[in-house]
């Protein structure tokens, strides 16, 4: 895991992405107790800037990864033993990658989602699995109400929210 | 009925609803684990899944 972020950490200082962080199961394990997952969710800024503003350039990257000896295992990339899955922002995302927490592991310097936006992009998502991880952050991690309904107002998911309260508290 | 059932574990007597009250507190606390603690206990997860669960597809994170 160690070895990975610094290989992550590595886009960055090549200046292959912008910035980074970590989100998804792992982003949430950072605020709650231990659960099982089975990959690291990356959210990147990318760098490379087409013509097109649809079109979003990942080559560059997973060229890097591939000359590094990185081999892919279905929609995983296994760097240094983690299967990892690279996501590149939307608006959302990028307000949270903007605003991830700085934190490091092992020693190696990386960033997380806070919690407020672990929640937001999960309202949005709103499967299953995504509403149980909301109701383990609320329960277990330290969440500034007023950030998160700030965040959940900003990009329309206030209504989902409720929704999620409704289903998971009856209110 | 139910909501009358008592558990007893060790010395102490709990009403379901202490009972699931201890057991949030208890995951408030491992929440505050170090990030590397929690990846450990990740990694022992998976190997768990792989052996017990018969999660063969499941690959055991490198953590050192």
């Amino acid at each position: 895991m160690k070895k990975t972020l610094e290989v992550i950490n590595e886009l960055k200082e090549k200046g292959l992405i912008k910035d980074y962080a970590i989100g998804g199961a792992i982003g949430a394990l950072k605020w709650t107790q231990p659960f099982f997952t089975e990959d690291l969710d990356i959210l990147i800024i990318p760098k490379m800037e087409t013509k097109e503003k649809e079109l979003i350039m990942l080559s560059p990257i997973y060229g890097y990864l591939k000359k590094k000896g990185y081999t892919w295992k279905g929609h995983w990339i296994i760097i240094e033993g983690v299967p990892v899955d690279i996501f590149p922002t939307d608006e959302l995302e990028k307000k949270a990658v903007e605003d991830a927490q700085e934190t490091e592991y092992e020693g190696v310097k990386t960033k997380v989602i806070k919690p407020e936006y672990l929640i937001a992009l999960s309202i949005r998502a709103f499967r299953e699995k995504d509403l149980r991880k909301i109701d383990m952050i609320l329960k277990q991690a330290k969440v500034d109400k007023r950030k998160l309904n700030r965040v959940l107002s900003l990009h329309r998911l206030t209504e989902k929210f409720i929704k999620f309260r409704k289903k998971y508290y009856g209110k | 009925m139910v909501n009358k059932q008592k558990v007893v574990i060790d010395n102490k007597i709990l009403t379901r609803k202490q009972l699931y009250k201890q057991q949030e507190k208890f995951s408030r606390e491992r929440a505050t684990l170090p990030f590397e603690e929690k990846i450990k206990r990740l990694a022992e997860l998976q190997k768990l899944a792989y052996s017990w669960g018969n999660k063969k597809d499941v690959i055991v994170w490198k953590i050192d």
